[in-house]
């Protein structure tokens, strides 16, 4: 379909006025205090791509690239350009013009779209880093996608499962305790690969309400193709969902990862009206709702008893400007008994994990931590609790890397 | 030509990830927030001033220009390169050093912004004066730079006012500190001149700053209005009514409603106009100063008068102003923004030149503005990428200039010359001025390196060289012109025949400085005795430099005006020249500010007998260099001041002091007490008496404390002054009213001023004890004055022995301060520099004076380092 032209942006692109807010916000500005790692120098480098003074070339790749996409500058910017947005179709014609690697052909193309296919990729990672032999895991080549920075990268990520969590729950319907509500469970990569124990939890939370829970056999959501830049996989395995999805008989449709609802609410932008796939996206996202949301509007919610135990909170980026999700989980901290909730300093700050960022950028990606990290041994809190697991693995990896005591988990877990 | 060779010195200096090359990297380097653009060959990041000294040294090797930068978001092109370059910016330089309540001073680095600061300090009770609009992201030493201002200035005064000291990398690549915590080093006053250079004299790494106590209260309100010259006749009326808010801001309806489309931030959408007024101070009488207001802007027909509720509904409000310029980006991709200054009783008409200008070019704008401070800043909505659009704001931009210029203003108030308001330069000022200023830049920067093409115009020989187009910042009489061409002509002839020449006022203390290290003949200003323009309206005051500062309270009374400075010493029959150009002031400094901050333009006739003209009759004015403060504090050695415009104020309804007496060390806890405390003493002094003979600490002493102003506030802060008294146990001694020309000190400075020697000490404050004990250890029964809210120390005594002198020097130095023998003996001034140690900086200073007064007319040999 349509091919990636930024010029079609200039408006917007020429609507920044580099007043400069964006840099008080910008994670990656506030460790690098470099223009080329924030939302006025990436607009200014779009503008004077258009107006012809700069061309594609490698040399704009790393400011486009070391965006966290946290959506931190769009917040502060009083016009509110969307960034984000922006940097993700230049991204696309970024590969459209220099190219794309041929590792992330792999994992956009023939793993992300086939959960079976990732699986065993999973598995043979989980082998190699289990087992200490991470050479089998760089002999497959894999681990490639995390670019230049893998080495340290690898300690990122402490233990992975050796078998998903689709192997140990099953898929299709499950029966739940709920009057009539007919839920679908949308298991993200994330939770399936990694945060096992959110995803346990989610699903015995949600049968609680639910007359029937549907453990959807979805594939990736798509948002790491399209953060990359790669519209075409993105649109592609968004379609296969769909068709998924549509084809159940569902009244809402749940995940436990707020980077997937946020990008599922988001379905109906990935395709033109009056596309068909349009009209079946603007439906499906409709009924899609973040864990948060459901849990905050459980009556019953947080019944569990809990021994005394202080706790903070990470917005997720995608929680937070995705969805607007800002003061639900709050909310729900602040009923649940024998819990005392301290808000953290900066919460909706990004943690540096931005899915897979942290892989790609180690080194950015640390520094943007430690400011967590920091603020978080300010909290005194003994758990921090979030909704997405790529912010779980990555603050849990702080956590560790700072010697601190706090244990790290899904806001599921707190329910159940 | 930035040769790879540059390139690899530099990357061996900051590492390979700090050094930026590529065009794409280099483009994002071409910008500020102003329509100004040049690309850098090079950008580097240095992480420590040693990083910064050595590119420097190897720029200025290589020949290549270079530029300091924060995070670029200035509004007039200051941080742009001209062409090619290396732009060294500061932003890993981001740590706060320290923060010391006792001091009243930070110590942060040049890349930490505003607001960092502020967030640092308010949970101390804390706040930093200036803040800029932007201080989200504006850097600390971008704002020393700019000589940033803000909404708080109309209360507090500008950046300028709040710098004590710098450390700075040359262009030369030596780093020199200049000032610090401790009050007015030894000589010119540098950092008044750096503040405010605009990137060019040299590269700021670390501030120190002052740090006031947070108000008790603040109240906030929103004035709306359906016409705006009502607003601005309201904001007129304020300052002309003595009341001083902390803030007196305007918008207008295309900026309520760009931002409201942004943030809901409560303003109402169909107005005309509002004002956001603050007031701050001690919770008593603050809501008669609420009322005062209130019923000034509903004479002027507002709409209505909100107040906010709490702090959510108060920082909303702000929000939204301080986001006024990202969210006309609603409005049209670009704008222009003028900063203009006018004459607060000239609002009115500025506001409809400037409507009318814009309309002619077919544009649309919106204002939002510090209407305290008359600094305009009429925004032009535009498209940068249609290029007739852009011709033609930029003529609108010229014509507003022009108008401001005309109706008495400058055309900067706080956002700085750069690139952008260059040419407008010759509004206001002559190629003899610019002629002055080259000379000061190059003083700092013989090779015309640091950022380079920025502030003074180019010399064009076809421009008048003795005055500016219009020069209507000025107004001289014909008496004072004629009188100043005779002086010229005397110091002509000097120059032409060697003389040397000493300015003198009234000569009522000719004892200031090294000795003359020639004959000296005295050039007298006392002819220039004419008020030469008095406006109680916008509360300035122009007067020739021979005017005795009692005739001129005695004048500014009649209009319940005077201008607040209580010279120290010489108390009876200063000419006001004479108190400028020694920079003296007494303990009130602490509240009113020092000769430096009173002090809004002057000028003077150099070595070469030219008539110089500085700043303006403005509160807020950045136009040009600030040769204003170069020359307060001068001593008459680089020009003789021949006329001077001071900013004036309401004479407070109430003057009155309370004092006590205990021994000195319950003394000066107190004064540290009251300093850090919610009250505002106007001074805090301690005079111990002598002839005890007990250890210093122990002796028996004179606490002193002022509170002027509104009778409620000083009654209420004499009450809570009295229970701290009591509460320590010291003996309340008296509680007296006093005459606010006179002030108390005056028997004190007489009897003081009788000593041989007096020596003065500035420190900072929490090191005060520990010198006067050294001082009481080394000299008999010194005569001791302890100005505690400056850290400044008077000490009057018969008798100097060998040696102890660089004792003193030493002990000053050793606890972060300076000495000064104010007064001497001659034998001693021939033996020694009264301005104590020599110091690395005074060279930059010998160069300014050879800059200035080449033939070395003035005051020979009395400078630091007997120049």
């Amino acid at each position: 379909m349509n091919r990636a032209d930024i010029s079609e942006h200039y408006d917007e692109i020429s609507h920044c006025n580099r007043c400069g807010f964006c840099q008080v916000a910008c994670p990656i500005f506030r460790s690098t205090g470099h223009e080329t790692g924030v939302a006025r120098g990436r607009l200014a480098l779009l503008r004077a791509i258009i107006e012809g003074r700069l061309e594609w070339t490698p040399e704009v790749e790393a400011p486009l690239f070391d965006c966290l996409l946290c959506g931190a500058c769009t917040a502060n910017c009083f016009p509110a350009i969307p960034t984000s947005d922006l940097i993700i179709k230049a991204r696309a014609q970024y590969l459209e013009k220099v190219g794309r690697k041929p590792i992330h052909r792999l994992l956009f193309d023939h793993l992300l779209p086939y959960p079976r296919r990732l699986h065993l990729a999973a598995r043979a990672v989980a082998l190699g880093k289990n087992t200490g032999i991470a050479d089998l895991a760089h002999a497959l080549g894999l681990l490639k996608i995390f670019g230049r920075d893998f080495a340290q990268a690898n300690e990122i990520v402490e233990r992975f499962p050796t078998r998903p969590l689709r192997d140990k729950i099953k898929n299709g319907a499950h029966s739940g305790s709920g009057q009539s509500l007919r839920i679908g469970y949308f298991v993200g990569c994330g939770v399936d690969i990694i945060s096992q124990d959110a995803g346990h939890a989610t699903l015995q939370l949600l049968k609680k309400i639910g007359k029937s829970v549907r453990v959807l056999e979805n594939c990736c959501c798509g948002l790491p193709a399209w953060s990359y830049g790669d519209l075409k996989a993105a649109r592609k395995l968004a379609r296969r969902n769909l068709s998924i999805i549509a084809a159940e008989n569902l009244d809402v449709i749940v995940t436990d990862c707020s980077s997937c609802a946020s990008f599922l609410k988001n379905y109906p932008q990935l395709f033109r009206e009056p596309e068909r796939q349009h009209e079946k996206a603007v439906m499906v996202s409709a009924r899609v709702k973040d864990v948060v949301q459901v849990i905050h509007s459980m009556e019953a919610a947080g019944t569990a008893s809990h021994p005394a135990v202080t706790v903070t909170y990470h917005h997720p980026c995608h929680a937070a400007r995705g969805q607007g999700l800002t003061t639900e989980p709050g909310e729900i901290l602040n009923r649940l008994p024998g819990v005392e909730f301290r808000p953290l300093t900066e919460a909706d700050w990004c943690c540096g994990g931005a899915g897979s960022y942290a892989f790609a950028h180690y080194e950015l990606s640390r520094q943007v931590l430690d400011r967590k990290m920091s603020n978080l041994q300010k909290s005194g809190a003994d758990l921090l609790i979030t909704s997405c697991p790529a912010c779980i693995m990555h603050l849990s990896y702080g956590v560790r890397k700072h010697g601190l005591s706090t244990r790290v988990c899904h806001i599921s877990e707190l329910m159940v | 030509m930035i040769t790879n060779q540059l390139i690899d010195d530099l990357r061996r200096i900051v590492g390979d990830a700090q050094t930026s090359v590529s065009r794409a990297e280099t483009e994002l380097y071409s910008y500020d927030a102003s329509l100004a653009k040049g690309q850098p060959g090079v950008v580097v990041f240095p992480g420590d001033t040693g990083e910064v000294a050595r590119v420097v040294k190897m720029s200025r090797q290589a020949g290549i220009p270079f530029v300091p930068r924060g995070f670029g978001t200035n509004l007039s092109g200051g941080t742009v390169m001209v062409s090619g370059g290396v732009v060294i910016c500061l932003s890993r330089l981001n740590r706060i050093i320290e923060i010391s309540p006792q001091r009243r001073c930070a110590v942060v680095q040049s890349g930490v912004t505003n607001l960092e600061l502020q967030n640092v300090l308010a949970p101390l009770g804390f706040f930093y004066a200036p803040d800029p609009a932007s201080q989200k992201v504006a850097t600390l030493g971008g704002n020393v730079g700019e000589n940033s201002g803000g909404p708080r200035c109309l209360k507090y005064g500008v950046t300028t006012n709040h710098i004590l000291g710098m450390d700075v990398v040359l262009s030369s690549g030596e780093i020199v500190r200049v000032g610090g915590c401790a009050c007015d080093p030894p000589g010119y006053d540098l950092r008044g001149v750096l503040v405010g250079s605009e990137g060019t004299m040299g590269i700021v790494t670390e501030v120190t700053v002052r740090i006031l106590p947070l108000p008790e209260k603040i109240i906030t309100l929103l004035v709306i209005y359906d016409d705006i010259s009502d607003a601005a006749q309201s904001v007129s009326d304020i300052i002309s009514a003595g009341i001083l808010p902390a803030t007196l801001e305007m918008m207008d309806a295309p900026i309520l409603n760009a931002v409201e489309d942004s943030y809901a931030c409560g303003y109402p959408r169909d107005a005309a106009a509002v004002l956001i007024v603050e007031v701050e101070g001690l919770s008593v009488g603050l809501k008669d100063q609420v009322t005062q207001i209130s019923e000034l802007c509903r004479k002027n027909h507002c709409r209505d008068i909100r107040e906010a509720k709490d702090d959510a509904q108060r920082n909303r409000l702000w929000e939204g102003r301080r986001g006024a310029f990202g969210a006309v980006a609603r409005l049209a991709p670009n704008y222009l923004v003028n900063d203009c200054t006018v004459p607060r009783t000239k609002l009115p008409e500025a506001l409809a030149r400037v409507a009318e200008i814009v309309h002619k070019y077919d544009f649309k704008h919106g204002n939002v503005f510090h209407a305290g401070d008359g600094n305009l800043h009429p925004l032009i909505f535009f498209d940068s990428r249609d290029a007739d659009q852009l011709k033609r704001v930029k003529k609108a931009g010229w014509e507003i200039m022009e108008a401001c210029v005309e109706l008495g203003g400058t055309i900067s108030g706080e956002h700085g010359v750069g690139l952008e308001k260059i040419n407008a330069m010759r509004l206001i000022f002559s190629e003899v001025d610019f002629a002055a200023q080259r000379g000061l830049q190059q003083a700092f920067d013989p090779d015309r390196l640091l950022n380079p093409g920025k502030v003074i115009p180019a010399f064009d020989p076809k421009e008048n060289t003795t005055k500016a187009q219009s020069h209507r910042q000025f107004i001289s009489t014909e008496t004072q012109r004629a009188i100043e061409k005779k002086i010229s002509a005397t110091i002509q002839s000097a120059a032409a025949s060697g003389k040397a020449l000493i300015p003198v006022g009234c000569d009522t203390f000719p004892h200031f400085g090294n000795l003359p290290d020639r004959d000296c003949e005295n050039l007298y200003s006392a002819a220039l005795d004419g008020i030469l323009e008095f406006d109680p309206y916008n509360q300035f005051v122009s007067v020739g430099a021979g005017v005795v500062l009692d005739v001129l309270q005695r004048q500014l009374s009649e209009h319940n005006q005077w201008l607040p400075v209580r010279p120290s010493f010489s108390v009876q029959d200063h000419s006001i020249g004479g108190v400028m150009a020694l920079a003296a002031c007494g303990p009130e400094r602490m509240h009113y500010g020092a000769p430096r901050d009173l002090v809004l333009g002057l000028r003077f006739l150099n070595g070469s007998g030219q008539r110089i003209s500085t700043g303006g009759k403005v509160v807020k004015n950045v136009a040009g260099y600030d040769m204003t403060r170069l020359m307060i504090g001068s001593a008459g050695s680089l020009g003789l001041i021949t006329e001077l415009t001071c900013r004036v104020m309401t004479i407070p309804e109430r003057c009155s002091v309370i004092g006590a007496e205990g021994q000195l060390a319950a003394c000066a806890a107190l004064a540290s007490e009251v300093i850090t405390s919610r009250v505002i003493p106007v001074f805090v002094v301690i005079m111990p008496v002598n002839g005890q003979g007990d250890e210093i600490t122990r002796r028996r002493c004179k606490l002193e404390i002022g509170f002027e102003g509104f009778d409620k506030t000083v009654t209420e802060q004499l009450k809570r002054t009295r229970i701290l008294f009591e509460k320590t146990g010291l003996m309340i001694s008296r509680e007296q009213d006093y005459s606010v020309q006179d002030g108390i000190f005056k028997s004190t400075y007489t009897e003081l001023s009788q000593a041989a020697f007096i020596l003065r000490t500035d420190l900072p404050l929490d090191q005060m004890l520990g010198f006067v004990q050294m001082l009481d250890k080394w000299l008999p029964e010194p005569q001791l004055f302890l100005d505690c809210g400056c850290g400044r120390i008077f000490a009057g005594f018969e008798n100097m022995h060998n040696g102890l002198w660089d004792q003193l020097c030493d002990a000053g130095d050793r606890l972060g301060g300076h000495v000064v023998m104010e007064k001497a003996t001659v034998d001693f001034k021939a033996h020694n520099d009264v301005f104590g140690f020599d110091r690395p900086q005074w060279k930059v200073m010998h160069r300014i004076k050879a800059a200035l007064d080449p033939q070395h007319v003035f005051s020979p040999g009395r400078l630091p380092g007997k120049v």
